[in-house]
């Protein structure tokens, strides 16, 4: 990509940014927080095409990290006193180092070993939530005391999306990001080319696993309660891969753009068919997969309106 | 004559290695000598593969020492036998094909340069290999050729030190071919080493100094190409038991 390109990026970005710092002054509560948690799965599809988009390694249990944030800053405010700003910077430390611990067993694993080893990870986060009463509170989650929130966490979750767009951004057009796709296209050829692929991984790892860690801390303060079903659920998982899938994962546009497509359709079937929601999510995974197998911006690559490769 | 210890660059000492009840290496030597072209030759499934994946690390030995520069480098992840500054190329061919030709280039590590030079050096090496059309192409797209001469050139972006190539020139036209021949000897002037393995006996015994020549695991004779053509052992591996291959100057 060109240095106009990159700075032509970085204008669209900056006005989308002036957007949404403007935006609850003219927006109902409702419409401020679906904005929110818009933002937020922006945050989810992103991270997790670091690691399963940009290095091949699909992740089945990345909810473990937004879980863990989601604790961390529950735990810290609740019972330590912290102010949750700073609980956001603990969570994200702390699903670093768990990610660093996991990942470097876990990451030897292929395919859908990967898949499924993570998936049981994430099962064991939501396990040890739920009997480590100790620390968690168990199975009755955490109540925060009431607060006006609502501006305060939209900013939050607003500068944490502009970081991670900007990290996956960065990490795309970097050679860094080219030997992750390597690693993705053909590990034994990447090592042969010099790449050393477990430090690699581990570091795409870990920057998937951080921004869904604060992510989680921002949606729990908002929210003002926790509890392990609800911020360990699997469908959180199966929301970030598919907003990546369906925007084209292994590109930075294509997780933003699924991301905000998915979640709309998600709340506009949920308020009008609570009912018919699952089926209709079960449909659109299925035309996705079927005419779409790249995502839309695989689409778009194809019938050449995209360029191909992030390094121009 | 062998060349003194100081002039040799890669050398191979009793290498094994088995696949269950395959001896694919069983016991082979030899020391190939530096800034020279040289050849790895024999039958089908004699182990010439496999000695390249001993020698680079993707695969690890059962017994034996791989020496670079005199340092026992058997058994190292193959990384960093890369960084050592010995590449290669595969037989059947390992571009990375949903990135681009350029990224394919620029993925390779060990290039303590800013992006701006990695990426001036790529276009150089992509030209050199007439690819500069196909730079924003995925590498799965390009055609089977093009794909040896873009593993070719990727093998180049570090100013490697010992280049092993594995039949580089099947599936290349002749036009390219002679190219990457002219390639394969100007690197030779500026003091790298070569090994090739190649089944195209006028690639070998008209561009090669020195010839190994394997069969069932082991080296069976090596020379320079006009002993080589003669060796009755040669001869018997390739016409005796076999019909693979056919041994003849071009
Ligand atoms: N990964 C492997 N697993 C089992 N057998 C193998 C493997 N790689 C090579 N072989 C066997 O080892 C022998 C040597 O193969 P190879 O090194 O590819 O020979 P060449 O490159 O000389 O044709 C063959 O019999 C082959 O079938
Ligand atoms: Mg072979």
């Amino acid at each position: 990509m060109t240095q106009r390109e990159h700075l032509r990026n970085l204008a669209l970005l900056g006005l989308l940014a002036l957007g949404l710092l403007a935006l609850p002054q003219g927006l109902s509560v409702y419409l401020t927080s679906f904005a929110l948690f818009t933002m937020m799965y922006v945050v989810l599809a992103l991270s997790w095409n670091i690691i399963s988009g940009f290095t091949g390694y699909t992740s089945f249990g990345h909810v473990a990290f937004y879980g863990i944030g989601a604790y961390a800053c529950a735990i810290l405010v609740v019972d330590h006193g912290w102010s949750w700003v700073t609980t956001l910077f603990a969570g994200a430390l702390v699903a670093g180092l768990v990610a660093v611990a996991i990942g470097y067993p876990v990451l030897r694993l292929k395919g859908p070993y990967f898949a499924i080893a993570m998936l049981g990870m994430a099962e064991g986060t939501r396990v040890v939530a739920t009997v480590w009463d100790g620390l968690t509170h168990g199975g009755l989650g955490i109540s925060f005391p009431s607060v006006e929130n609502s501006t305060s966490t939209y900013y939050a979750m607003l500068v944490l999306m502009l970081i991670t767009i900007a990290v996956a951004y960065l990490v795309a057009h970097s050679r860094f990001g080219i030997r992750l796709n390597a690693i993705r296209e053909d590990e034994v050829a990447a090592e042969a080319l010099g790449i050393n692929v477990t430090r690699y991984k581990l570091l795409a790892f870990v920057l998937s696993a951080v921004f869904p860690a604060a992510a989680g801390g921002i949606q729990a303060y908002k929210v003002l309660y926790i509890e392990p079903q609800a911020v360990f659920f699997v469908q959180i998982t199966i929301a970030m891969a598919l907003m990546s899938m369906l925007g084209g994962k292994g590109t930075v546009i294509g997780p933003v753009i699924g991301a905000v497509l998915l979640y709309t359709a998600q709340e506009l079937t949920w308020v009008n068919f609570p009912t018919a929601h699952l089926i209709a999510y079960g449909l659109f995974i299925i035309v996705v997969a079927r005419f779409m197998p790249r995502g839309l911006i695989g689409f778009a690559i194809d019938r050449g309106w995209v360029r191909k490769g992030m390094v121009h | 004559m062998m060349p003194d210890a100081n002039g040799i660059a890669l050398e191979a000492r009793d290498l094994r290695k088995a696949f269950g009840g395959v001896h694919a290496v069983d016991g082979c030597s030899f020391a190939v000598p530096r800034g020279k072209i040289c050849g790895l030759i024999g039958p089908n499934g004699s182990g010439k593969t496999t000695t390249f994946n001993l020698l680079t690390g993707l695969a690890q030995p059962d017994g034996g020492q791989v020496l670079h520069d005199g340092v026992d480098i058997a058994g190292l992840k193959p990384y960093r036998i890369f960084r050592r500054g010995i590449t290669r190329t595969f037989q059947i061919t390992r571009v990375f094909r949903e990135m681009t030709v350029l990224e394919n280039m620029l993925s390779v590590t060990g290039l303590a340069v800013p992006d701006r030079v990695a990426r001036e050096r790529a276009g150089e090496l992509i030209a050199l290999v007439n690819l500069t059309h196909l730079r924003g192409e995925y590498g799965g797209r390009l055609s089977y050729g093009q794909q040896k001469l873009l593993e070719f050139a990727r093998a180049l972006m570090t100013d490697p030190d010992v280049i092993l190539l594995d039949e580089p020139a099947a599936g290349v036209n002749r036009t390219l071919l002679q190219q990457l021949l002219e390639q394969i000897h100007r690197l030779q002037e500026t003091g790298k080493t070569i090994l090739i393995v190649e089944h195209d006996m006028n690639v070998i015994m008209n561009h090669c100094e020195r010839i190994f020549v394997m069969d069932y695991g082991v080296k069976i004779a090596e020379g320079p190409p006009s002993e080589i053509q003669g060796n009755e052992r040669v001869i018997e591996a390739y016409f005796g038991r076999r019909q693979s291959g056919v041994v003849h100057a071009g």
